[in-house]
């Protein structure tokens, strides 16, 4: 019974984990302030 | 204590196992995504170009003919069609401006692409657009999906609006990384007129009524790199004529540009680069994590098993005790 319990431990604390950092994502940030380019960058 | 230690490990042993399959299936798909703030821009040159001088109406070869490409991602957008797409959606105003070897404006292409921010399916939306005309595209442009696989995509052509196959070719090494090369030939296929022409006063609307069409081809190389599905280096034969009409001054055709587009150098190193730094992190999330956890998870069962085996051991016969000396009575 013990070890039902701690493998059930297991289990939830790493579903827990990935649906909690999947949840959180990337923030999406705000829209760049660079202008569409009309002249030639002189590097990347 | 042995037991405690032993469920513990058994505990770490499901964690690692179960961590496994999530980063790979779940997670993955959740967290590799193209950045809906993404702003890049690429150079690309092609030398000894033949390009149409508006002033005479003469192809002459110039020593090089520039093209800036800037992708900017509009997060506004994006997230007020995420509303009712029900995934993540990127929204990239485009810009392909063409500049001359005076400098000058040869022509400028903007465009819309709306796309799934994970599969680079496209997402069809009010505003997907090429040069202010509405489009729907039916497959990819500018990137390979996550992923990709050795197999034809549909590539979308902003100067016919369609979409064709782009052939997967074969699997190569560009500078270091492992890249499939793809191939897209267009056909020779009559296509509109840009809106912004290079000479002033002049319209697509004052060319259409002389009569001249504008007809175009080329063969689309890339290679891309296959975990992040993004091209490291990219080539185009590139062949435009404008035909018929009064304005050639009975000429059948002329051509109105012609050239080998090629990245510019300092934009390869630096993409190679960008790319080698993305492909670790995909890399992470596809293979070594749950590779990794996997192989924990095996190796802490064992452990817990070998530990909860110990524990259960029934303990060795007790010492042998002396036997008692009888007495002897006389």
């Amino acid at each position: 019974m013990r070890a039902l319990i701690a493998a059930a431990t297991g289990l939830a604390v790493a579903l827990a984990l990935v649906l909690t950092l999947s949840a959180i994502g990337t923030p999406a940030g705000k829209t760049s302030p660079e202008p569409l380019l009309t002249t030639v960058p002189p590097h990347p | 204590m042995r037991r405690k230690t032993s469920l513990v490990l058994l505990a770490l042993a499901v964690f690692c196992a179960a961590l496994a399959p999530l980063v790979r299936w779940y997670a993955f798909p959740r967290l590799a995504k193209i950045p809906a703030n993404e702003y890049q821009t690429m150079v690309l040159e092609a030398k000894n170009a033949t390009l149409l001088d508006y002033g005479t109406m003469t192809a002459r070869t110039v020593p090089k003919v520039t093209i800036v490409q800037t992708l900017k991602g509009d997060v506004a957008a994006s997230e007020k069609i995420e509303k009712t797409a029900d995934r993540d959606v990127v929204v990239w105003d485009g810009l392909s401006y063409i500049q001359g070897p005076d400098g000058k404006m040869v022509s400028r292409v903007p465009e819309r692409y709306i796309f799934d921010a994970h599969t680079q399916e496209p997402v069809h939306a009010t505003g997907e657009s090429v040069d202010g005309d509405p489009v729907r595209r039916e497959g990819i442009e500018f990137k390979w999906p996550f992923l990709t696989e050795k197999r034809d995509y549909e590539y979308f052509d902003a100067q016919t609006r369609t979409s064709n196959p782009i052939h997967y070719k074969g699997t190569q090494d560009f500078r270091g990384v492992k890249v499939y090369y793809f191939e897209q030939t267009i056909p020779w296929t009559k296509v509109a007129m840009p809106k912004t022409m290079p000479v002033a006063g002049i319209t697509p609307e004052t060319v259409a009524r002389t009569g001249t069409t504008r007809w175009y081809t080329t063969v689309r190389k890339f290679w891309v790199e296959p975990l992040t599905g993004a091209p490291v280096y990219g080539e185009e034969i590139h062949q435009e004529e404008l035909r018929g009409g009064t304005l050639l001054g009975g000429r059948a055709k002329v051509t109105a540009f012609a050239g080998d587009v090629k990245m510019r150098e300092d934009y390869v190193e630096h993409t190679v680069a960008l790319v080698k730094h993305n492909r670790t992190l995909v890399l992470l999330m596809t293979s070594s994590v749950p590779w990794g956890c996997l192989t924990l998870g095996a190796l802490l069962l064992a452990l817990s098993l070998w530990l909860e085996a110990r524990g259960r051991r029934p303990a060795g016969p007790p010492p042998a005790r002396a036997p008692e000396r009888e007495t002897v009575t006389a």
